[in-house]
């Protein structure tokens, strides 16, 4: 009640994006350090962080719409289904009227269909996984159906849309030029930091910055406006929300269409963006991956944001060249090796033990193997996925009634 | 003074029940009124329809004199109700004040909510009343008492003139319903109105201005209290003479059934809840665990179940290690446990009875036959428990959410009671129940010790703890501090151990 307390608080918030920088500056300090160990400067070079901004987008989308619905109560498996809705409209629209017009229908109809999710959960009372679950099924069958009688086939192959017109992108003038003239100097962890800042400053899409900007807006929405408030109890406490006069249904069916509304723009982002045509399982599970963004993300927008982020540099990855791996490899167990000292100090010899041989394992591997198998670095993400979840999974605090069903007037 | 809500005639029907038959009710401006009556004589119905939770099905209701037709709770939160639930409506995941302003948020434009302003109301209201809360607490660090207090707070922000408040005593320390009822009289005093509820008579007699009883759905009588006494109400609430309970022999054996050995426990986050606990309890035996919520009782419970693991000590259970025994072990050993969170911990309430009945003993007989749970004994032994413990429910296929909550204790209660366990866990096992109610759980209690059992019992209610328990042990602050003779203590000196100051 005193200001003591309240100044505290004011600290540890002050404390902890700076702890968060300075966290980000020493890995980045570590991979710095092995590419120069190593000579391989794929992990900072331009190329990587481009692809993982692009990569990390549809993930974006995919895990604010997750967060969206979650956070007023309902899960929403069927983001993979919304993403396909806009991958395909977004792709039709765009051949028919231009992009822009694709990106707008690509809203419109994932706002329709994460209506439709709330109506099967909400109103009908469906359960939760299975509403999405059909989701899922239907857009991917609709997709397929109506490419067949849509698309002009292209040499026989009708899961292919025509190509697309472009969005405009631009480069932002002096600040990309001044990262890639100190990138190429070659000055160990300057010419590192700015080989990834020249990466995402030059060729940006307009859809990208207009896509980055809702992430402050989901946190201002959530945390200052009364719909955010309301949205949030939804997820919390139903019931508490309903007895107080919150119409906790019509806050929820908002939230699950802008919930389809947001997948479907990162659908139609893989569409236009990321490439210019629709092509059949152009998602590849990206929905599910921006589910667990928000798990790592711990239901907060700038979570989902960094877990975007990490999904999408692993993808990077793949797509790049496989020792880039083998760096990061070499990375972690640095960091492993760190972590092991940490806890020695502070006497905790389980954890010390458990990090300091994660560390022996990473420079065995290093030593030992040659070449990583494209098959493990095609796994990689989901691995990462899996370990980031396991070792988060103690801290979390999700919506306390996401998934479970709501009845007005239950008690 | 004139009279801020009257009811003339309300009833209000359930399949198979009538939850409220012809009610009336005059509360004048400014008077604390209590509401007394059995579990289920339709208490709880009575204060949803003045809220405008549920509709009567007749009936007239007058605010300020005039008649009124409450369709939704903002229509009574416009007219100056506000209620306070039995069961709280508030988030953990956020701050107290956004519990506060939740659905009447003083925005900017509409949408954007003026959160300073807000903090500023709400500063100005916990001072005014005396209400020590502070508005950036995150929920889940309050205690019981701090959460009703921002119940109370939220409907204070409403601007609310007339405060209906279920059992808020239930759930509170003696310490805390002090603070409660000068909490209370603050508000009277200011012009505000006061209607509650609640099933402890002493408490009644002393603070209200006007009782009314209700008995089966209707209102019996109102009386002041200077004209009446504790027998009167009583009589007036059951219709007749209470059952008294028997007080059995002391027959303590040498047996062991629980044994604690400097017990601590931390939570995930590092922080210490329980340090260096010892506690031995023998058969035939209740031990009263004594204490302010939020010492460790919850946690210490949680040791002894084998849902936490101590982070040094022992805690033996009927020669098994808790920290290794799965608690369905533990329980098919011959533990029993009443859980003090019925509606979170004890009961899943949107399933029958018949079905609550079988959680818990899913694994052992009669409730288990094989891998298949036995549903004809189930519900047959539901029967049971529904006769025994007097439960008030119209049939065992009901869900557990039809049952008024005093109900759903006793419920419980019976349940855990089946089989003569050895080791009885008892959380706050007569919360929200009424007198009569009260009597038979203390009678079977009592029994169950002189049959052998040895009895935990951790409580809240003075009485209950003085006229059961054998020996008295005090927590405070992680730890057991004192070991006291219920014959040779008093409540004061109980009280002064619970706030650790020096022990009796
Ligand atoms: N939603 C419901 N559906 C069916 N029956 C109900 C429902 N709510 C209450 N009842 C029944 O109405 C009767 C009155 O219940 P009420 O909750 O008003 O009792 P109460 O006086 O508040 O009791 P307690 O002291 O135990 O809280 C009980 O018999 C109960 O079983
Ligand atoms: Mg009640």
């Amino acid at each position: 009640m005193s200001t003591e307390t309240k100044t505290a608080k004011a600290k540890s918030f002050f404390k902890s994006p700076a702890r968060i920088t300075l966290l980000i500056a020493g890995l980045f300090l570590i991979i710095s350090l092995v590419e120069s160990i190593t000579g391989s400067v794929d992990i900072s070079s331009p190329g990587t962080s481009g692809a993982t901004l692009r990569f990390a987008i549809p993930l974006l989308m995919a895990g604010l719409g997750g967060l969206w619905a979650e956070r007023a109560g309902v899960i929403n498996i069927g983001l993979e289904g919304m993403m396909i809705v806009g991958t395909w409209t977004a792709a039709w629209f765009g051949y028919l009227h231009g992009p822009y017009v694709g990106i707008l229908a690509a809203a419109v109809f994932g706002l329709a269909s994460g209506f439709f999710h709330a109506i099967l959960t909400v109103k009908i009372g469906i359960d939760q996984a299975v509403s999405g679950l059909a989701i899922n099924l239907i857009a991917a069958g609709a997709a397929r159906y109506l490419s067949g009688i849509y698309f002009p086939p292209v040499g026989g192959d009708r899961t292919v849309s025509p190509p697309v017109e472009t969005l405009p992108s631009f480069t932002i003038p002096f600040v990309a030029d001044f990262f890639k003239s100190i990138d190429e100097k070659n000055i160990f962890f300057l010419s590192n930091i700015s080989g990834l800042l020249y990466g995402i400053t030059r060729d940006l899409s307009v859809v990208t910055v207009a896509l980055l900007l809702l992430v402050p807006l989901t946190s201002w929405i959530l945390w200052r406006s009364k719909f955010g408030l309301r949205m949030r109890f939804s997820g919390e406490n139903p019931m508490a929300a309903e007895s107080l006069g919150i119409n906790v249904y019509r806050t929820r069916y908002i939230a699950i269409s802008v919930s389809g509304m947001l997948a479907s723009l990162g659908g139609a982002y893989l569409a236009l963006v990321a490439s210019s045509v629709y092509r059949e399982g152009q998602t590849a599970g990206r929905g599910f991956i921006g589910l667990a963004t928000v798990i790592f993300g711990n239901w907060r927008p700038s979570g989902v944001f960094a877990g975007s982020l990490l999904f999408g540099f692993t993808d990077a990855l793949r797509v790049r060249q496989a020792e880039s791996v083998m760096s990061l490899i070499l990375a972690a167990g640095i960091v492993a090796l760190l972590l092991a000292i940490y806890y020695s100090v502070s006497r905790s010899w389980k954890p010390a033990g458990a990090y300091f041989g994660i560390a022996l394992f990473a420079l065995w591997v290093n030593q030992k193997v040659d070449t990583i198998p494209q098959e493990f670095v095609t796994v990689f993400p989901n691995f990462a996925t899996l370990i980031v979840l396991t070792f988060l999974a103690q801290r979390l605090t999700p919506p306390a009634m996401a998934g479970m069903p709501y009845r007005r007037g239950a008690e | 003074m004139s009279n801020v809500l009257e009811v003339i005639g309300i009833e209000k029907k359930y399949p198979g029940v009538i939850a409220n038959r012809d009610v009336s009710l005059q509360v004048r401006e400014g008077s604390i009124h209590a509401i007394i009556g059995e579990n289920g004589a339709g208490k709880s119905t009575l204060m949803k329809s003045l809220y405008g939770l549920i509709r009567p099905d007749a009936g007239q209701i007058k605010v300020f004199g005039s008649e009124v037709n409450l369709k939704s709770p903002q229509d009574a939160i416009e007219l100056g109700i506000g209620m306070v639930h039995q069961h709280f409506k508030l988030a953990d995941n956020a701050t107290v004040l956004e519990n506060v302003i939740l659905g009447s948020e003083p925005t900017r434009f509409g949408f954007v909510v003026k959160y300073d302003q807000a903090r500023k109301k709400l500063l100005e209201i916990t001072k005014n009343y005396g209400l020590d809360i502070d508005p950036d607490e995150s929920l889940s660090n309050l205690g019981v008492g701090e959460r009703q207090r921002v119940e109370i707070a939220k409907v204070l922000f409403r601007g609310a003139k007339i405060l209906i408040l279920d059992e808020p005593t239930a759930v509170l320390v003696p310490q805390e319903v002090d603070e409660l009822f000068a909490n209370l009289r603050e508000l009277v005093k200011n012009g505000l109105t006061v209607l509650f509820i609640s099933h402890k008579l002493d408490e009644v007699l002393s603070i209200a201005d006007d009782i009314t009883i209700m008995r089966q759905g209707t209102t019996v009588a109102t009386r002041k209290p200077k004209e009446t006494n504790k027998k009167e109400l009583a009589e007036l609430m059951v219709g007749g003479e209470l059952p008294k309970p028997k007080a059995g022999e002391l027959k303590v054996s040498s047996e062991s059934i629980l044994s604690i050995k400097s017990a601590a426990y931390s939570r995930a986050d590092g922080r210490e809840i329980l340090h260096d606990v010892n506690l031995e309890l023998h058969g035939g035996e209740i031990v009263g665990l004594a204490g302010v919520e939020g010492n460790g009782q919850s946690e210490l419970i949680e040791l002894i179940m084998g849902l936490a693991q101590p982070s040094a000590g022992s805690v033996q259970v009927l020669g098994l290690d808790a920290a290794t025994t799965l608690t369905r072990e533990i329980r098919n050993a011959g533990v029993a446990y009443i859980p003090q969170d019925r509606q979170r911990d004890g009961l899943l309430m949107s399933a029958p009875l018949w079905e609550n009945r079988i959680l818990g003993h899913q694994f052992a007989d009669p409730m288990a036959k094989g891998v298949w749970v036995n549903k004809g004994a189930a519900i047959e032994d539901s029967k049971r428990v529904v006769d025994e413990f007097d439960v008030r429910t119209p049939g065992i296929n009901v869900l557990a959410s039809a049952l008024s909550g005093g109900n759903q204790q006793k419920f419980i209660v019976g349940r855990e009671l089946t089989g003569d366990p050895k080791l009885i866990v008892a959380a706050q096992p007569t919360r929200g129940v009424d007198v009569g109610a009260q009597a038979i759980i203390w009678d079977h209690l009592m029994q169950a010790r002189s049959k052998g059992a040895g009895i935990l019992l951790v409580t809240a209610d003075l009485e209950e703890l003085f006229s059961l328990s054998d020996r008295i042990a005090v927590i405070y602050s992680g730890t057991i501090v004192s070991i006291l003779n219920p014959a040779k203590t008093t409540p004061e000196d109980l009280g002064l151990a619970m706030t650790g100051a020096k022990s009796a």
